[in-house]
């Protein structure tokens, strides 16, 4: 074997400087970033034509004999009103296609976020796909404190930890909640600190629809108020109260925000067997009549603004109550309602690394992998919670970030596809090594190796000796030294200090506009 | 196979004819089957036979009920059909409250429950009611989004026992504290056994907002609420 080795031809044939240089390059080397994934892999669909019919009927069915609740919002049923629905107090019933009818005239099948570094700028819809990370857990766990309730410290953090990790691509929106502040002014603090420490694009405020009017005004010193009016530079979430009801509240953000030509995510966010009839298909023709009448409204706020169907499927313990994440169930209705999204023509959004585990423990790998995989099978566009969650959302957790986000480089890896170039055939590779020989030293692999193969940051393949040697350590563990090596070397991106003057200028004044509030 | 197994029993049981002891052991089981119409036959029938009140209640009822809340407990029952015995006990309840007030039996107890202003999650204090209703509290469930007020009116309204609320955000969790200082203030808060709930919660929580406890789950609220109602009773004696 040692002899073979010898014999191997170097490719490079020629001094490259030595271990200072390639220290250099596998350092830079290790982060390739790509903005979004570019899916080469093609969807998984569930359901034939038949199928898909079926449950598009019952949901104009719900929609026009059961209707959806716009509660405490007289403007909503008012613009209902005059675009043909029939309202009984605040029930609306909609004519048959009237939803999908206005959907289809405006809403577009795929639109840019912009972030402040263009280089960082997502497309959501159509073959791509965006990974976002975990939101709005009030309690954040990590091994060296245990749980304890997030605080603006802990947001910050995930902020850094989500720029720093190439695998997710937005930088999100309430990482953790920051509960050491206002209620009434923390959103100042959480949109300030996506801009100041990231340059990935982020999520608004959604719980007032003030603070939803903050987000946009934030943005407008930061990208320019025509710019803002013209492109996205914000999506949020906003999720209907199923079954069949849509708050004042998720309203008032919704209106906001589609009205400046911002995204929402319109999602209900399924506990099936408590929010929605137990079966796949009863809980998929409600989710559509829901996203049906909620992203008709964005259209009829403001005809175009960038809107996405969103999908949250898990299920509830009927021996509890409690929810439950990973089981099978949920997993199809996922890929019922990509498929429903993508006849729709507009983006998805659904899945996530999720799970009710309370620490990043078998539990939570399993049940992470189960939603992680099929959301990426299903096509999601637009993957909130892809990393950090625990103990379902009421947690995030700092190694189960980092264990998620190398989960999520890898899928980046396996949507690139199959390369079928003559590289990626390597029939060089099989002539010059032939039979009973190694493919290490060939030209092929030593001119592929680097990265042909997805290198996990956590998982460790070493002997068990070695294993032993190195403190016997379990992945969180080796999570745990990772997350603090990232926080540690973390640089901040460079900000323009005109803008951020601007911003923080707004803020002090706004702030300082009204008394702080728990309420 | 449950087809089978059902197809063994004897769906039409004239209650009337049964002894009381076989009446009382048949309640246990139409409580376990959420049967609400049995329920109220049987209670009826009970008092027709002399039965006080208070008899039927812990013999017949609360036995019942125990027995569903340790299968609940232990996993063999399910979400629905503890909803289906809850409700059964509360149809036999509602006979039995206005006659135990006569006899002055001390009260299981009465509950206002609502999520706080701001917050639409309601599936655990669903969930909540439910289990109180089925221990034989009386429920007022006063629904989502409750401001002060709200709170205030159903207080005096229905004068219950307890107080309890839930939230589930950490944005509208302080607002207990809010509901908490206006009873403060109007003189009303040592009227009530005040009880909170909610995910993002604990006990430290409660504390600082001037609650009595906080409770993590169904189960634990229905014990709380007992021991809370019993220190009551137990207080009321000694004055
Ligand atoms: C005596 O009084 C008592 C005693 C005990 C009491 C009690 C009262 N109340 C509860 N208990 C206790 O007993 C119950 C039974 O065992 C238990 O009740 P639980 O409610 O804990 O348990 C239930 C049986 C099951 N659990 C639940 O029902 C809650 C589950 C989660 C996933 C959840 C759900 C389902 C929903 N949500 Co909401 N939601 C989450 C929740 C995360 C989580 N894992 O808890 C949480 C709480 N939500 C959150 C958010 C952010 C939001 N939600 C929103 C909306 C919704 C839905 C409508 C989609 C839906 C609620 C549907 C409904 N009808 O209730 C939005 C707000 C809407 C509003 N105006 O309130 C919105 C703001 C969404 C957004 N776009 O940002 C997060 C909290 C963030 C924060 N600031 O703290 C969250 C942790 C999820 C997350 N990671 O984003 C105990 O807590």
């Amino acid at each position: 074997m040692a002899e073979e080795l010898k014999e191997t031809n170097n490719p490079r044939r020629r001094r490259s400087g030595g271990r200072s240089v390639r220290q250099e390059i596998r350092k830079s080397k290790s982060e390739v970033s790509a903005p979004y994934i570019k899916r080469n892999v093609p969807v998984y669909n569930i359901l034939d034509e038949e199928g898909l019919e079926l449950i598009e009927k019952n949901a104009d069915t719900i929609l026009e004999e059961i209707g959806i609740e716009f509660r405490g919002d007289e403007e909503a049923l008012q613009l209902w009103k005059e675009a043909g629905a029939e309202l009984s107090g605040e029930r609306v019933r909609f004519p048959k296609n009237l939803c999908r009818s206005i959907i289809r005239k405006s809403a577009p099948r795929e639109y840019t976020q912009h972030a402040r570094n263009p280089q960082k700028n997502v497309v959501i819809g159509g073959n791509n796909t965006v990974l976002v990370p975990g939101y709005g857990s009030p309690f954040i766990r990590n091994l060296d404190e245990g749980r304890r309730y997030g605080t603006l410290k802990d947001f910050q953090n995930f902020v850094k930890l989500t720029y720093l990790s190439s695998s997710l691509h937005h930088s999100g929106g309430t990482l953790c909640e920051p509960v050491d502040l206002p209620v009434n002014k923390r959103h100042f603090d959480m949109v300030y600190s996506h801009i100041k420490y990231s340059d990935k694009p982020f999520m608004g405020s959604v719980t007032a629809p003030e603070r939803a009017q903050d987000t946009v005004d934030m943005a407008k010193v930061v990208f320019g108020d025509d710019f803002v009016e013209n492109h996205c530079v914000i999506t949020s979430l906003i999720n209907a109260n199923s079954p069949m009801v849509f708050d004042s509240m998720m309203l008032g953000a919704a209106k906001v925000y589609a009205r400046h030509n911002q995204a929402c995510i319109i999602s209900p966010f399924i506990l099936s067997g408590a929010m929605s009839p137990v079966t796949v298909a009863g809980t998929s023709a409600q989710i559509l009549a829901e996203v049906l009448a909620g992203v008709a409204f964005t259209q009829l706020i403001r005809p175009g603004a960038p809107v996405i169907f969103g999908t949250f499927a898990s299920s509830i313990s009927m021996k509890t109550g409690a929810p439950t994440f990973g089981s099978p169930e949920p997993a199809l209705v996922t890929l019922v309602t990509a498929e429903l999204a993508r006849r729709l023509g507009i983006p998805y959004r659904s899945g996530g690394g999720l799970c009710s585990s309370k620490i990043s423990d078998a539990q939570a790998a399993y049940e992470s992998a189960n939603t992680l995989q099929t959301a990426m099978l299903a096509g999601v566009n637009f993957m909130l919670h892809t990393a950090g969650w625990l103990e379902g959302g009421l947690a995030m957790g700092y190694e189960k970030f980092i264990l998620d986000a190398d989960q999520a480089g890898m899928i980046q890896k396996f949507l690139a596809g199959i390369d079928l170039s003559e590289n990626g055939q390597a029939m060089e590779a099989l002539r010059e090594v032939g039979p009973g020989q190694h493919f290490l030293g060939c030209s092929h692999t030593q001119a592929n190796f680097e990265s042909a193969f997805y290198m996990s940051k956590v998982s460790d393949n070493n002997s068990y000796e070695q294993w032993k040697e190195e403190g016997s350590q379990d992945a969180t563990q080796r999570a745990n030294k990772i997350w603090k090596k990232m926080l540690e070397e973390y640089e901040m991106p460079a900000f323009d200090p005109a803008k951020d003057e601007a911003l923080k200028e707004f803020i002090e004044k706004r702030k300082a506009s009204f008394p702080d509030s728990n309420i | 196979m449950a087809e089978e197994f059902e197809e063994e029993y004897e769906d039409e049981i004239d209650l009337a004819s049964l002894s009381d002891e076989e009446l009382v052991l048949q309640m246990h089981d139409d409580l376990y089957d959420g049967l609400r119409e049995e329920i109220v036959e049987a209670t009826n029938i009970l008092l027709s036979r002399k039965w006080s009140a208070t008899r039927v209640l812990d013999e017949a009822l609360v036995e019942g009920m125990r027995i569903v809340g340790i299968d609940f407990r232990d996993g063999i029952l399910f979400v629905p059909e503890v909803l289906l015995s809850a409700n059964a006990m509360k149809g036999g309840m509602e006979i039995l409250r206005p006659l135990l007030a006569e006899t002055g039996a001390p009260p299981i107890g009465k509950m206002v429950i609502g999520t706080v202003k701001g917050d639409i999650h309601d599936i655990g204090k669903n969930l909540v009611s439910m289990m109180m209703e089925g221990a034989g509290f009386e429920v007022i469930d006063i629904g989502i989004n409750n401001s002060v007020e709200d709170y205030v009116a159903a207080l005096e309204e229905h004068k219950p026992d307890i107080l309890g609320m839930s939230a589930l955000l950490t944005t509208t969790m302080p607002y207990m504290k809010v509901v908490i200082d206006a009873l403060k203030e109007k003189e009303m808060r040592d009227n009530y056994i005040v009880l909170v709930g909610g995910a993002p919660l604990n006990e430290e929580f409660s504390q600082a907002i001037g609650a009595d406890a906080y409770c993590r789950d169904a189960a634990v609220s229905v014990e709380t609420a007992k021991s809370y109602m019993q220190n009551q009773m137990g207080a009321a004696s000694r004055i």
